[in-house]
């Protein structure tokens, strides 16, 4: 991972894969300042996995698809790091551990933040829930325990009131307008 | 024997004898066995317990290469989208800016407020949405991503002076991204102050440099009392002053707010029709252009811009035609006369944003209209017959010459009439309205009165001296109007503001009056409203009851049937096409006062 890239130590970054049952998996990342405004947002085209890829990455293949594949690729587009990683997508815990970005999984209601037509696909994650944040529970990467200690030490400076669900709302709408077909007639 | 002879199939089996073969070999499998078997033990060998004697040898398998094949997993190739929002500097000034002190003194919003607890208020979630002709993806997924206006307020600490209305917020993200809008809100809801907010947040956000605001005379001073109250860190400039003067400010760089009056564009044209340019043109009370060929619309279409925004209560004020004007200002060729309601609906859905108080304040002090039925004083009476007599034989007698203007000041003498007679000065309204202030005065209310005459302003004002009754119409200096409404609103013993409709219709907030009445009658029910909602807003301190004066038997009760037919079948289409028809009096209107002919159709304001 890169780290020549600029960060201001407030830019935020939320990253969500979600399932089309027709088109595939499609992820949305947006970079946001602490005034919650957008900075840079950077989506995939829909990807399917090839016969092959689901036999062979059997019951890992959502955790290889949307984390190490879509989710890596998006991160590594960005102009700016971020400095935590927000997700609602519990497979994309598993770029933490090809990633030196601390990864907090903000677990959803379902519904909440969801959309009907892009769920959020099943995963065998390897999270582990450690804790409560602005109201939602966090789960991070079991080998990565520490950055739900980073995050919450700077819980003040870095979120305030910020709903950490929110800014998915926002993702799941781009991603819609992004590929119109995503969107249920 | 069985199943090891299905284990061993075609290669394998039972000879005809009976006994296993002495060698088996396996297609399949790189080794082959070779054995010595006698046969089974049968009958009288049996019985003495003689072992079947078998011989086993092996053989070194032979050595097999092992082949493999490489299935390879290919990559899945993820392609991307990018997109950058390159953040303005200016929203984090503006989140260490220091608010103005909240609700202090003299810092009286005009627009509505809500009283609502704040954490109420920010619970609400309102998004901003590009609009449907935007076709660039870029563009649309700028608004898209933004966070919900609650959150952009809260976290910059755009503090307010007061805490805005969720559906004032809605028209803010309605304004945020449209470059052609109308903010058709009924009056009292707070268009200045959505207007003035949006403008506030795109200055931040770097999507403006340049506005310029035009609004009539007389609401000038408003506007800039408003911009100081809800955006008081950005500059506001009124383009006023002699040639000379109001050439250098139209010219200063890095002024972000301009504010100039309709009559001042006539006065100033060339220059406007010159380099200037305007990031954004807002026209307050925007139904001055609803004629299209008149000079003000024209120097209004012409002014270099990029977006266009129209404030108006009434977008339609007689016909659909009005909206059409409108429409050749924001976006020309986008609406067409002749078009049907429901086309024109259509068509202006995405562009018009419309609420009335019944929707959207549930909590507005109720208006309680009172319909004083009254009846001419002897001397008005004889005045009134001789009048009316006389004019409807002047006016059949004129026979092919008559004119819809002879007809018209008929109509006018006659109301003349119903307010004072002329010889005499007797009125039955002034009695009424007399006897009604002094239950104003003596509860310590305050009360306005509209009429349509200056000079029947002048004569109420001499006999109501004793409520110290203040004036406020077309020939008050501008300059002096403010502090007559200043001196009304501060001064305890000032019962009685007397207006004309056409200087106290409009952009004014008066919303500590509890008490309205309506000496004479307007032509057009919208402008009455525009007058009532002066008092009739948000922030009043109760209920506010409206009297409509009116002479029975009169001229007048037969405009107010005809205008009430028309309120009725606004209300009808209005709500089925989201357009109203046309709400003033036309020439067939005036005409059948009378019960005459029409000429020619001619529609009048």
């Amino acid at each position: 991972m890169s780290t020549t890239r600029g960060s201001d130590h407030s830019t935020l970054g939320f990253l969500t894969v979600r399932q089309h049952l027709e088109l595939g998996y499609m992820g949305g990342f947006l970079l946001v300042n602490s005034l919650a405004r957008p900075l840079e947002f950077h989506c995939t085209l829909p990807v399917k996995p090839t016969r092959a890829q689901s036999i062979l990455y059997g019951p890992t293949l959502v955790d290889y698809l949307c984390g190490e594949q879509i989710a890596r690729t998006l991160v590594s587009k960005a102009k700016l790091q971020p400095v935590v990683l927000f997700t609602d997508s519990p497979a994309v815990l598993s770029l933490r551990n090809l990633s030196e970005i601390p990864i907090c999984c903000v677990s959803s209601m379902e519904g909440v933040g969801a959309s009907r037509d892009l769920p959020l696909p099943h995963s065998q994650n390897l999270g582990v829930a450690v804790g409560e944040l602005n109201g939602h529970k966090i789960v991070v990467n079991g080998a990565h325990r520490e950055d739900w200690e980073f995050v919450f030490q700077r819980r003040d400076e870095l979120l305030q009131q910020l709903d950490l669900l929110e800014p998915f709302t926002r993702i799941v709408e781009a991603l819609q307008e992004a590929h119109p077909a995503s969107k249920a007639a | 024997m069985d199943m090891l002879a299905s284990i061993l199939g075609g290669s394998a089996g039972f000879q005809a004898d009976g006994n296993l073969p002495q060698e088996i070999g396996f297609a399949d499998l790189p080794f082959r066995a070779s054995w010595n078997i006698e046969g089974f033990a049968t009958g009288w060998q049996s019985q003495i317990g003689r072992d079947i004697k078998i011989e086993t040898s092996v053989f070194q398998a032979e050595k097999v290469d092992v082949s493999s094949i490489a299935i390879k997993i290919p990559q899945p190739k993820i392609h991307t989208l990018s997109f950058d929002f390159p953040e303005s500097p200016q929203w984090q000034l503006a989140a260490q800016a220091k608010p103005q002190a909240s609700g202090s003194a003299g810092a009286v919003p005009s627009s509505p407020v809500s009283n609502a607890p704040r954490s109420n208020v920010a619970n609400s979630i309102t998004r901003i949405r590009p609009p449907k002709d935007l076709v660039k993806l870029e563009d649309r997924l700028y608004y898209v991503l933004q966070p919900p206006l609650e959150t952009l307020v809260s976290n910059a600490k755009l503090d307010f002076a007061f805490q805005p209305f969720p559906y004032q917020f809605e028209g803010i993200a309605f304004l945020f991204s449209r470059e052609t809008a109308i903010l058709a809100d009924e009056m009292g809801l707070g268009k200045t102050m959505q207007a003035i907010t949006t403008v506030r947040m795109l200055l931040l956000a770097n999507q403006l440099r340049t506005v310029l605001l035009v609004c009539p005379k007389p609401l000038v001073t408003n506007w800039v009392r408003e911009f100081r109250l809800w955006a008081p860190e950005i500059p506001v400039a009124v383009i006023e002053g002699d040639s000379a003067k109001r050439q250098w400010m139209w010219n200063q760089p890095g002024l972000p707010v301009r504010i100039a009056n309709y009559e001042l564009l006539m006065r100033d044209r060339e220059l406007l029709q010159g380099n200037l340019h305007f990031d954004l043109v807002i026209l307050d009370e925007a139904q001055r252009i609803k004629n299209r060929n008149s000079t003000t619309s024209e120097i209004a279409r012409g002014i270099s811009r990029g977006r266009s925004w129209a404030l108006t209560g009434t977008p339609i004020e007689n016909t659909p035609e009005d909206l059409v004007s409108i429409f050749e200002f924001l976006q020309p060729g986008h609406l067409r006369d002749g078009m049907s309601l429901k086309q024109m609906g259509q068509a202006t859905r995405d562009h018009i944003l419309r609420r009335t108080k019944d929707k959207v304040l549930t909590e507005m002090p109720p208006k309680l209209f009172r319909d004083a039925e009254l009846e001419l004083t002897s001397e008005q009476l004889a005045t009134y017959k001789a009048a009316e007599e006389e004019g409807v034989i002047q006016l059949s007698d004129m026979g092919q010459e008559l004119t819809i203007q002879h007809v018209f000041e008929l109509v006018l003498r006659l109301k003349q009439i119903c307010n004072f007679d002329p010889v005499t000065g007797a009125s039955c309204k002034l009695e009424r309205l007399e006897a009604d202030l002094e239950e104003v005065a003596a509860s310590g209310q305050k009360a306005i009165v509209f009429s349509q005459w200056v000079q029947a302003i002048d004569r109420i004002s001499d006999v109501l001296e004793r409520y110290n009754p203040l004036r406020y119409h077309g020939r008050i200096p501008s300059e002096k109007r403010d502090s007559v409404l200043q001196e009304f609103k501060q001064n305890p013993k000032r019962h009685v503001l007397l207006m004309s409709y056409g200087a106290g219709s409009v952009g004014l907030n008066l919303q500590f009056c509890r008490y309205v009445f309506l000496f004479d009658r307007w032509w057009n029910p919208a402008v009455e409203d525009q007058a009532i909602n002066r008092a009739h807003r948000l922030g009043a301190a109760g209920s506010v009851t409206v009297t409509r004066m009116l002479v029975a038997g009169t001229i007048e009760e037969r405009i107010h049937k005809v205008l009430e037919e028309k309120r009725e079948l606004f209300n009808a289409l209005f709500a089925e096409a989201g357009t109203p028809p046309s709400l003033g009096l036309n020439q067939a209107d005036i005409f059948g006062l009378f019960n005459l002919k029409t000429p020619k159709a001619k529609k009048i304001a």
